[in-house]
């Protein structure tokens, strides 16, 4: 008899042989116990974690920790219902009211978590007869969000305003309104949008809007952390700007901020808002005074921004291949899948907690030793982490190359 | 699946499919109406997207992905292609 779980044979097949050794599973680690924004118990080992988005290390802020816990006791662990049915908290306006102010724009929309403001927004804001076009590097919240929606899905190359305007240009002629959908950093390789490029391809045609999801940008660029369209002064060309508060903000949650007038019918339009509890207090009243702190983590930045450089340059000089540019995400390229995992092991052997992202969730199909920062990581801990990835390296004998040694002539 | 052409229009497009299809064809499989895409030419997501790229710029035209979730075979990619390139270049 056909069992249900048969159609998940080769997924199946493929966990097992990545982990049927019964070593550490990478997509199923416990931390036992989390000591603080950088360092947690995994398997009895103090770990360094530099895989966890945590990039202004806002998790442990005491004015946010204080806002959650008078918000919890005030007003309850939960909602226990949606802002449409069930109604709207105060804190939930306060807070659409603090990202209205911090971004710049006349509306804003809290979601439950960033997977659903990309769900809620790409499924809702297009229709049938208009067009999405979509970097191909997008996370997988904007192809679900695009798939679940009606519109007609075009996907131009990865950071390629080029591209982009000979696809605008091919449907210049047809009517319709199209929707242009970008990140100011892209998660895996921690790259940035041509936010200048695509603004001005944005302008050469008629009814084209554009989406930047700053979920990675946020409290990361610009001088007040406002993502890449502050960092590259074209906050005004951006129409709609979606942001996660479990990055930088270091809790849970999503939105959607523009100023288009109507905006807020997308309230009584979108079903992954229509139907979803909404957040509890605690988490709205954490996410709106760690938004304070972002805006004048000005030190902050500097801090992760100097971490990120010290590891990038580090891994590059022991002759690692990089992802991208020098930002928080740093991304070292893996041979394999194979080498990936057991590369992956080592790290967590030696106290290093990375994310392994593997193909196909990977541009071009790498297999990632993906890494983020953190403000909140000292020196000392960036240099151990270059440190374990140099033995491991040694261990598999396979550093790609040995650092480049002066030439003795010439 | 047959797609039988029908004038030159169609006799043209289908040429224009197997021939960057065939630079996509890395296994060597005869290109027929049945050929498909995942099962006998190995395709993944990424070959995917580089193909369907491949085959707008060739016939200047816009192919949406919703389409490719109901293509498996290289017959159903021709009809479908003709019918875009109908519909953008009359």
């Amino acid at each position: 008899m056909a069992d249900l779980f048969d159609r998940f044979e080769s997924l199946r097949a493929r966990r097992d042989g990545l982990v049927g050794d019964g070593g550490h599973d990478p997509f199923q680690v416990e931390m036992d116990e989390v000591l603080s924004q950088t360092e947690a118990m995994i398997e009895g080992r103090r770990t360094i974690l530099a895989g966890t988005n945590n990039y202004l290390g806002l998790t442990f802020a005491p004015e946010s920790l204080k806002a959650a816990h008078d918000a919890l006791d005030a007003a309850g662990t939960g909602t226990t219902g949606s802002r449409v049915a069930n109604g709207t908290y105060s804190g939930h306006k306060a807070l659409e009211h603090a990202l209205c102010s911090f971004l710049g724009k006349e509306h804003a929309i809290v979601f439950s978590t960033g997977y659903l403001a990309n769900l809620s927004v790409l499924s809702t804001l297009v229709g049938p007869d208009d067009y999405i076009l979509m970097d191909a590097d997008c996370h997988a919240s904007i192809y679900d969000g695009v798939r679940m929606g009606d519109a007609q899905i075009i996907r131009f190359k990865h950071n390629d305003a080029a591209d982009l305007d000979k696809r605008l240009a091919r449907l210049a002629k047809k009517p319709g309104n199209k929707l242009i959908v970008i990140e100011g950093i892209y998660s895996m390789l921690g790259d940035k949008a041509p936010l200048d490029e695509i603004v001005a391809v944005k302008k050469k045609y008629d009814d084209v809007y554009l989406l930047s999801d700053e979920a990675h940008s946020l409290g990361v660029l610009g001088r007040y952390g406002r993502g890449l369209t502050e960092e590259v002064d074209l906050e005004d060309d951006v129409d709609f700007i979606v942001g996660t508060f479990s990055k930088s903000v270091g809790t849970v949650g999503g939105f959607c901020v523009s100023s288009h007038p109507q905006f807020d019918l997308l309230r009584l339009a979108c079903r992954p808002y229509i139907f979803t509890a909404s957040l509890p207090p605690s988490v709205v009243a954490s996410a709106k005074t760690s938004l304070e702190l972002v805006e004048k983590g000005g030190a902050l930045r500097k801090r992760l921004m100097r971490n990120a450089e010290r590891l990038h340059s580090g891994l590059s000089a022991l002759g690692f291949t990089l992802g991208g540019d020098v930002s928080p995400v740093v991304a070292v390229v893996a041979p394999d899948v194979e080498i990936g995992v057991a590369f992956w092991r080592g790290l967590i052997d030696g106290g290093i907690y990375v994310n392994l992202a593997l193909p196909p969730a990977t541009p071009q199909n790498f297999t990632l030793l993906r890494c983020s920062l953190c403000a909140a990581h000292t020196t000392e801990q960036v240099d151990r982490i270059i440190e374990v990835f140099a033995e491991v390296a040694d261990t598999l004998g396979m550093l790609p190359k040995q650092p480049k040694k002066k030439a003795a002539l010439g | 699946m047959s797609a039988e052409p029908s004038d030159g229009a169609s006799q043209d497009v289908r040429a224009a499919v197997l021939e960057v299809l065939q630079t996509f064809n890395k296994t060597g499989v005869t290109l027929q109406d049945g050929t498909r895409f995942t099962e006998d030419l190995n395709f993944d997501s990424l070959l995917v997207m580089e193909f369907i790229a491949a085959l707008e710029d060739r016939l200047d035209i816009s192919v949406p992905l919703n389409v490719l979730p109901d293509i498996e075979t290289v017959g159903q990619l021709v009809v479908a292609t003709e019918q875009i390139v109908r519909e953008e270049h009359g």
